[in-house]
């Protein structure tokens, strides 16, 4: 049966090449024809020399044609051919790369910037402060993974990030160790990024994997002006929570940040918040009733100072006047809500915060709301977007006396030239308490590798 | 009568047409598992399930772009070719997976991964269904009988 098996392959060989000879042989529908052929015989010949192999191994070839696993009252009746395999062949575990080694993934971009205003305005990502308009390349980025085990493995993201004077620093993002004992328990070990609501956790850092060109102020990276503590170091863990059609997933987090803002009004301060540890606990859903829908909710808790620094020298610097001092505590507490869907080209993010600080030995207590909500919609290689963000910082609130009111909408658009580069076009207007309105132009070539 | 015979034949072409198109869920024959719903069928091929009930992990399979069953896994998720490469580097970079699924270039490869791998999974268009792959029932139906849901 073999030797007429690989005769029937040679004579369909033989006469697919000499089809060509008999009709145009620059017919492009030939051509595809031929190559479909040659595929087609490929893969027919690959079978061939899998079960070569296998009756090698066995001594002799072994026939079954079992149907016992389809239905056994209504079967299909598809056709049954020879010889299972039961031992991997050599071909198959190359296909499929079963390998422990460093896999590794590069994401970077480059930006060009122009704002309404000269007056200093934080500088981050290597935008210089004050100028109008400049080029700057943002983070570089070079995410690892390794496989350990089937339940363990590192993850590891590594960013080179631009900073005053094309100066770039090394920021180690994550840093994992993950073991998944089922889909119930997942747990990570190392530096993470907080799972504070959706965005954090979605999109990471990578420009490229967001559809605007930068993120929404509010999730913005805390040493870049972003009021949440993103990142931390300690423990995350996740997995879903057996609730049927529901589909439940909890996150707990425990762990160490230490986080350092940067002013958002470019008065050239850093505030060190010396945070204690961090919890954070979380529920999101995702029904199966309509796919691509997330809601979800969470509270982070820690307590931190109002530390504020020179950036240039690292001296301290005097609190605002009537503020408690540096040393005074404060109850940290953030609850957010969102929901999400992200289906069928479509993109709609909607996310609320409540950010609470409340002087640990007084009755001081400060609240921040701030939310964002983004829609766009994939059409072909374009993908317009609409964002609309706002913060509410109190002008007395002597943690967030830099941002005050922030408000405005972000329109633009994502066109991607393939599976590696997209550009985006982004505009703003953000109004702004006590500051004239600020309109900004983003431009953004963003890539991965 | 001949056009009772045509519409017989009208008949049988169509119920022929409807099955060639119906893609079967495909595991290793020892998986305990006979059936699932539709949206267990999209959380595994999402990698957002990656275990059995019985606790077996996952290997999803998939079959290269353009093929019948990769045109029937993006419609099961929703998604454009464009729209699952970015999903597949975005699960990973956040860390919800290791790695995107393995693209398997034949139906005899993708045999030859169920018959590797016990907690393997795939799609294989109902004709090139053969021995030792298991067929698992989707929304209580098999490939091929009315009302199937995968094609």
């Amino acid at each position: 049966m073999r030797h007429i098996s690989w005769t029937a392959a040679v004579l369909l060989l033989f006469s697919g090449l000499c089809y060509p000879q008999d009709t145009s042989s620059t017919d492009p529908e030939t051509i595809r024809q031929l190559v479909q052929q040659v595929k087609d015989l490929q893969e027919r010949v690959k079978l061939l020399e899998s079960q070569q192999n296998q009756s090698r191994q066995n001594g002799s070839q072994q026939n079954h044609t079992d149907t016992s696993t389809l239905n056994p009252s209504n079967p299909p009746t598809p056709p049954v051919e020879v010889a299972d395999q039961t031992a991997p062949t050599p071909g198959i575990l190359q296909e499929i790369h079963e390998t422990r080694g460093i896999q590794w993934r590069g994401f970077g971009e480059v930006d060009y910037k122009v704002l309404s205003q000269r007056a200093p305005e934080l500088g981050t990502y290597g935008f210089v402060p004050g100028s109008q308009g400049n080029f700057y390349s943002g983070d570089f980025g070079l995410f690892l993974t390794s496989r350990l085990t089937n339940k363990a493995s590192v993850l590891s993201e590594i960013v080179f990030e631009e900073g005053d004077a094309q100066t770039f620093k090394v920021d180690l993002r994550r840093m994992l160790l993950k073991y998944d004992y089922n889909d119930h328990l997942k747990m990570s070990f190392g530096r993470y990024q907080t799972n504070i609501g959706y965005y954090n956790w979605a999109f990471r850092s990578a420009a490229w994997l967001q559809t605007t060109a930068d993120r929404p102020l509010v999730m913005e990276f805390a040493t870049n002006g972003g009021l949440l503590p993103t990142q931390a170091i300690g423990v995350s863990v996740t997995g879903a929570i057996p609730s049927g059609k529901l589909g439940l997933n909890y996150v707990a987090e425990y762990g160490s940040s230490d986080t350092m803002r940067p002013a958002l009004n470019g008065d050239g301060q850093v505030t060190d918040e010396n945070n204690g540890n961090q919890t954070n606990v979380g529920l999101f859903a995702r029904p199966d009733w309509l796919q691509g829908l997330q809601i979800g909710t969470s509270y982070y808790h820690d307590q931190i100072n109002n530390n504020p620094l020179s950036a240039a020298t690292g001296a301290p610097v005097p609190p605002p006047p009537g503020s408690p001092g540096p040393a005074a505590r404060y109850d940290q507490t953030i609850v957010n809500a969102y929901a999400v869907y992200v289906a069928h080209g479509v993109e709609f993010l909607n996310e609320a915060f409540l950010i609470r600080h409340a002087l640990i030995d007084g009755s001081l207590h400060f609240d921040t709301p701030a939310f964002y909500s983004q829609i766009s919609k994939q059409f072909g290689h374009i993908r317009p977007f609409f964002r609309y963000q706002y913060v509410n910082a109190s002008s007395n609130n002597p943690l967030y006396d830099d941002v005050g009111l922030r408000y405005g909408p972000s329109f633009g658009a994502r066109y991607d030239f393939n599976d590696y580069i997209a550009f985006k076009a982004q505009l703003d207007h953000t109004v702004r308490r006590g500051e004239p309105d600020l309109n900004g132009l983003h431009l953004q070539l963003a890539f991965t590798f | 009568m001949p056009l009772l015979i045509c519409l017989a034949s009208l008949v049988c072409v169509r119920v022929t047409a409807a099955q060639a198109g119906d893609v079967a869920v495909v595991v290793n024959d020892h998986n305990p598992v006979a059936k699932l719903s539709r949206a267990e069928l999209r959380k595994i091929f999402a990698g957002q399930q990656r275990s059995w009930s019985a606790g077996l992990p996952i290997r999803v399979f998939v079959r290269a772009p353009g093929t019948h069953e990769r045109l029937a896994l993006l419609k099961l998720l929703g998604m454009t070719e464009g729209e699952y490469k970015q999903y597949w580097t975005l699960q990973v970079f956040r860390g919800e997976a290791q790695a995107e699924p393995s693209t398997l270039p034949s139906n005899g490869m993708q045999r030859e991964a169920l018959a590797t791998y016990p907690g393997a999974v795939a799609l294989v268009n109902l004709q090139d269904v053969k021995a030792g792959m298991k067929v698992l029932k989707v929304e209580g139906r098999m490939p091929g009988e009315a009302g199937y849901s995968l094609n």
